[in-house]
């Protein structure tokens, strides 16, 4: 039901038989956390506080949103589950399909219509939401504390959407697929407000003496954090808070402090929120990390003094925060292989989760730093999700993005244009995953479909073509795997994993290409190419034949530079090897 | 001077030229005495060449045309 095991607690865990009695069962996202418990009361509290008692916001209303954030994510385990609870509220089916396709459609309150605007704003372009939305809001009649209720529902549902896809969560019922939703356009970058021009609600001034939520930051922090200051019309939700930040940030059994805060750093940064990062660099100060390389981490952990088991630890919680769609189990097996535990792994999962609600929070709320910001993210930062080789791939023009644009407007012209742009680059991928004409040309087509169905989140971070290639790749290693019961490239056993030494070194004519013609070299290549494991036979097709950037085919591929660079020589000298007999000079051939 | 498998360790970034100079100069300084590794070289630089002129693994537009024509009917009907 996930990528991880379940253990028994027994019948006396409490916060399983509160979810029986809500639910009727126990859903699959907690069963999933059964080796981390504390995990699970703490998240059943945040999620009863906010989400499943009605205080302000209706159930109902607050699933609507939940519905329509979990959609916007691409979630189907947490959207099927908010589906399946507005049914059972007698919401009926066509109305909530309607709601995703197009909630200004689906016969909703005006109320209602800019209560889901708002979040869904705020789950997908948070750093555009500006006081002005909050004064929609105020003008529909929201009180302070329902705008306040609606921020934490719509960071709650992102928290459960990472969770879920993190965990590689099953939903519980038969899955429902998601509606195409209408395409939100781009936000105007001119538009873009960061997260820091508040707070746009008003609070109550408590002192740690009387609210012991806030005792223990000042204890554990030094201060009261504005974005906690920022809350006081809620105590409840601030409680419910301080026990998941207990829960996850404040245990040291398992991840240390000084990678929960990296992973917090780099997913701060990640979703461009100037607060946060500046708050991690503190604490990552305060723990004796130097300013200069909580710099390095939040702007490419790569290149930063950490070892390549946290870089990986990094590029996990990295890839979860910005790139989630194309987060895969192989992620998780990456992470064992590099010696993290399975509960090293959960705490990665929830500490990313926390972070990505605590993010959306803040930019919610419009906090100011509590400590002078270290980095003032603006919208030319959104590479900085991207896990390798940011500046190159944040700072080039993407021929791509007027096509991309039209085709989120809703124009399948402009996708055809698309298609036929890039088909020979997809095929030739998936020819160098699958190795069949047939099955390239197959998954050829499941590929641009993919890519149609979730264009609406591709948000430029990386190149339309990079991303596309990924979506190939994706596809071919899926298909892979049911063919031959693997998960993942690197589990084909292949002899040439072992020690390779270039065997072959009789000197090569000077100028081979004129030893035979195109037709024949092209045959001569497809035929060695044809003998290489799929692993080294899709880098040369992305890197020599493609000519991808490095960066572009380690991305797209999911490795590291390193790991990108090491495969790619392996892969350059067997096909050396298996071309040799055919390019070696004839002078030489003759003297032996 | 740096050995063989010294100079094997650190050809995937020379290839790249993402080599550092201090490193790229000693690379150089073994190319120019070691006649096997240059051989490797100078023939992993040409099958490099030689795999990207070959345009292996293409698309014909007659093959092309047909997947495009089924993706994108596939699209317009929506889902079903």
């Amino acid at each position: 039901m996930s990528y991880f095991g379940e253990v028994d607690l027994g019948p006396s865990f409490q916060p399983f038989h509160a979810l029986q009695e809500l639910f009727g069962f126990v859903p699959n996202l907690f069963r999933a956390q059964t080796l981390l418990p504390r995990l699970i009361e703490a998240e059943a509290g945040l999620a009863a506080a906010v989400l499943w008692n009605e205080r302000v916001l209706s159930r109902s209303r607050k699933e609507f949103m939940a519905l329509l954030v979990s959609a916007a994510y691409g979630n189907t385990s947490c959207f099927t589950q908010h589906h399946q609870t507005l049914r059972s509220l007698g919401v009926p089916d066509h109305q909530l399909d309607q709601i995703v396709t197009d909630h200004h459609q689906a016969d909703l309150s005006s109320r209602d219509t800019v209560l889901l605007d708002f979040a869904l704003k705020l789950a997908i372009s948070a750093p555009w939401l500006s006081r002005e939305d909050i004064t929609v809001l105020q003008d529909q009649g929201f009180t302070d504390e329902s705008i306040l209720e609606a921020i934490l529902v719509t960071g709650l549902t992102g928290f459960f959407c990472t969770l879920s896809t993190g965990l590689g969560v099953l939903p519980d019922f038969e899955p429902r697929a998601i509606p195409g939703s209408h395409k939100v356009p781009p936000p105007d970058k001119r538009l873009y407000v960061g997260g820091t021009a508040g707070p746009y609600l008003p609070a109550l001034e408590l002192s740690p003496e009387s609210f012991p939520p806030f005792a223990f930051f000042v204890e554990r922090f030094g201060l009261v954090p504005r974005i906690f200051r920022a809350q006081t019309l809620r105590t409840d939700l601030i409680e419910a808070e301080v026990d998941v930040v207990r829960t996850v940030l404040v245990p040291e059994d398992i991840l240390s402090h000084v990678q929960k805060e990296c992973i917090f750093l780099v997913g701060s940064a990640a979703n461009l929120n100037t607060y946060c990062v500046a708050a991690h660099c503190e604490m990552l100060r305060r723990m004796e990390v130097s300013t200069e390389e909580s710099d390095q981490i939040a702007v490419d952990h790569h290149q930063a003094e950490l070892s390549e088991a946290d870089k990986r630890l990094l590029d996990f919680a990295l890839k979860l925060t910005a790139r989630s769609s194309e987060f895969e189990c192989e992620d998780v097996e990456l992470l064992r292989r590099h010696g993290f535990s399975e509960e090293h792994i959960l705490e990665a999962v929830a500490a990313t989760a926390l972070n990505n609600f605590f993010n959306t929070l803040q930019m919610g709320l419009g906090t100011t730093p509590d400590f002078e910001a270290r980095h003032v993210f603006g919208p030319k930062d959104a590479h900085l999700s991207s896990t390798v080789d940011r500046p190159t791939e944040g700072t080039q023009v993407d021929p791509d993005a007027e096509l991309v644009a039209r085709v989120q407007g809703g124009d399948l012209d402009a996708f055809e244009e698309l298609v036929s742009r890039h088909s020979r680059r997809v095929y030739r991928t998936l020819m160098g995953i699958l190795g069949s004409i047939e099955e390239a040309q197959d998954a050829m087509q499941d590929t641009f479909l993919k890519a149609f169905q979730h264009i609406g989140e591709f948000q430029g971070r990386s190149k339309f073509s990079t991303w596309l290639v990924t979506i190939a790749n994706n596809t071919g290693v899926q298909r892979l795997r049911e063919r031959r019961h693997v998960e993942s490239l690197d589990d084909i056993p292949s002899e040439a994993d072992a020690e390779f030494r270039p065997r072959q070194v009789r000197a090569w004519a000077e100028d081979p290409e004129q030893l035979c013609s195109q037709a024949e070299r092209r045959e001569l290549v497809e035929s060695a190419m044809m003998q290489l494991p799929p692993k080294y036979r899709v880098v040369l097709v992305l890197r020599d034949i493609e000519q991808l950037s490095g960066a572009e085919v380690a991305a797209a591929l999911g490795l590291g530079i390193p790991a990108m660079k090491a495969r790619l020589l392996r892969a350059r000298l067997m096909l050396r090897e298996a071309l040799a007999p055919h390019f070696v000079s004839s002078a030489k051939r003759m003297s032996l | 001077m740096i050995t063989c498998d010294e100079f094997m360790a650190e050809l995937g970034n020379y290839l790249e030229g993402d080599a550092a100079a201090e490193i790229r100069q000693q690379l150089e300084h073994h190319l120019s005495h070691c006649q096997t590794c240059q051989v490797v070289y100078d023939s992993t630089l040409k099958t490099v060449k030689i795999v990207t002129d070959s345009g292996s693994f293409d698309l014909p537009e007659v093959a092309a045309r047909p997947i495009r024509d089924e993706i994108m009917a596939r699209i317009r009907k929506g889902p079903t």
